[in-house]
């Protein structure tokens, strides 16, 4: 089991208190950006664009708790920037600890060996290293040589203090399948709790035709990663998530499932459009034109793919329709059924 | 980490451009330019001032519509209402420019190597690595 009972426990009664109340829009996961800054600097990054007084920005620790409980989420996704970089970031992290929300700190992992002192183990704490592929693969998506290679020494260290340790890992469509299953083999022998996989956000004003073209070029690429799973392969996200990356089913976007927060206030609608901020979460939900994101509703969101979106949409699917529950629980003991 | 790889191709900067508005559309225009802008902007007010800054959010409903921003120096968020705009310069670095990854993979390989030392260099004086 890729996810801790406790966590799967903890989000089952999240969601179905959340029905059960009538709430049509919930969130699930916190994407919660304390700062910008990192110590790399991907080609094509969108989140490092900016000028060095912003990117000098951070939030509190204060902000980031106050985040938390206006939003409710029982899962906070931390990513950046780096993260590890914010010289308050193991206070943020014990804040949201105490709170018992479960904590993924995501993290390029160049300096996650140096502070792992800094960080208590704990089942609400998982490190979720961000590998973009075999050595050759990886170096080349963040632009710098053997990060790849202090990535993995940092995974093993980590490891081996007993914290929860998952893997992140973004694929366009130029990705070679067979190179991907043999990562995956690899990070299983790492010994990782669960792989964490999307297809990246390439927003790009293209006609239609072509945005057809990429979606389908996803979902084949992800059919053939995904076919014929391997029996040791883990992945710390929702089964129905995958079914939807291999295009076997239709979901629409639901960008409340992962609001974004961070120096700019509570980014409208999603991690990966910049529409606006809201000052406060209840203006977000509330004051947010939901209708018009979406594949199908919104140019910019043509192709998107991407797991801030559809990840709580098949979590909605799971607990919203029993021909959905039944998909997951056959998926998850069987994730080679169709 | 994030997700989101900025795969367009490369368009002209506005760096550099001045926007005098002369109506209210026009003055939303420039506003969402430099909404979108990934540098800072100089906002020149109807009184005579100006600042300087990066333009991060605008509320164009509302009876008094207005824009943020972080001043380039100093602390603290600014608002300023539509109405006191006089000019928007793109006065700073446009921070996205030249930075897809296709215009990375275009670049010889010395090129891109002399890239990746400088940002390594800024980490590590930053105390970042
Ligand atoms: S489809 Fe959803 S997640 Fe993707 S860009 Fe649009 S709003 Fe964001
Ligand atoms: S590590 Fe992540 S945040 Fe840092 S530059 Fe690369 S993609 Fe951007």
């Amino acid at each position: 089991m890729a996810v801790p009972v406790s966590q799967m426990y903890t989000v089952t009664k999240y969601v179905l208190t959340q029905k059960l109340r009538g709430v049509k829009r919930y969130p699930l996961v916190l994407m919660l950006e304390p700062l910008f800054r990192c110590n790399l600097a991907c080609a094509g990054c969108g989140k490092i664009q900016y000028p060095d007084h912003v990117l000098d920005k951070r939030l509190t620790p204060e902000q980031c708790w106050a985040a938390a409980d206006e939003c409710g989420a029982p899962i906070i996704s931390i990513p950046g920037g780096e993260p590890l970089i914010h010289p308050e970031m193991p206070e943020i992290v014990r804040g949201l600890v105490a709170r018992q929300k479960y904590v993924y700190l995501c993290t390029n992992a160049i300096l996650l060996e140096r502070k792992l002192d800094e960080y208590q183990a704990s089942k609400f704490l998982t490190f979720s290293v961000h590998m973009d592929g075999l050595k050759d693969e990886h170096d080349l998506a963040v632009c710098r040589d053997g990060v790849y290679d202090v990535a993995v020494k940092a995974i093993k260290a980590a490891l081996k203090r007993g914290h929860r340790v998952t893997t992140n890992t973004t694929l366009f469509d130029d990705a070679n399948p067979e190179r991907v299953r043999k990562f995956f083999d690899e990070m299983m022998a790492l010994g990782v709790e669960g792989m964490m996989i999307s297809p990246g956000y390439s927003y790009q004003k293209a006609p239609d035709q072509q945005h057809f073209l990429k979606r389908s070029r996803t979902t084949e690429l992800f059919s053939k990663i995904l076919s014929n799973r391997k029996r040791g392969w883990q992945f710390n996200q929702s089964p129905l998530f995958l079914e939807f990356l291999m295009g076997r089913r239709e979901y629409q976007c639901t960008p409340w499932g992962n609001p974004t927060y961070n120096v700019f206030g509570w980014q409208r609608p999603c991690y990966l459009l910049q529409e606006g901020y809201a000052s406060s979460f209840r203006e977000l939900m509330e004051k947010t034109a939901w209708d018009s994101y979406g594949t199908g509703r919104n140019e910019k969101c043509a192709d998107c793919m991407v797991h801030c979106g559809y990840e709580a949409s098949a979590v909605e699917d799971t607990f919203g329709s029993l021909s959905g529950f039944a998909k997951t629980v056959k998926i998850t003991l069987l994730p080679n059924a169709r | 980490m994030t997700d989101a790889k900025y795969h367009a191709p490369e368009q002209g900067s506005l760096a550099g451009r001045v926007f005098r508005p002369a109506s209210l559309d026009e003055l939303r225009e420039a506003i969402e330019l430099a909404f979108d802008y990934r540098g800072d902007v100089t906002v020149e007010l109807k009184s005579g001032g100006q600042v300087t800054g990066y333009l991060f959010n605008r509320t164009a409903t509302g009876e008094q519509p207005t824009i943020e921003l972080f001043p380039a120096t100093g602390s603290g968020t600014m608002t300023i209402p539509f109405s006191e705009v006089a000019a928007i310069a793109f006065t700073g670095e446009d921070t996205a420019t030249g930075k897809s990854w296709e215009a990375w993979v275009a670049k010889k390989d010395s090129e891109r190597q002399r890239e990746v030392d400088r940002v390594e260099a800024e980490a590590k004086a930053r105390g970042h690595l």
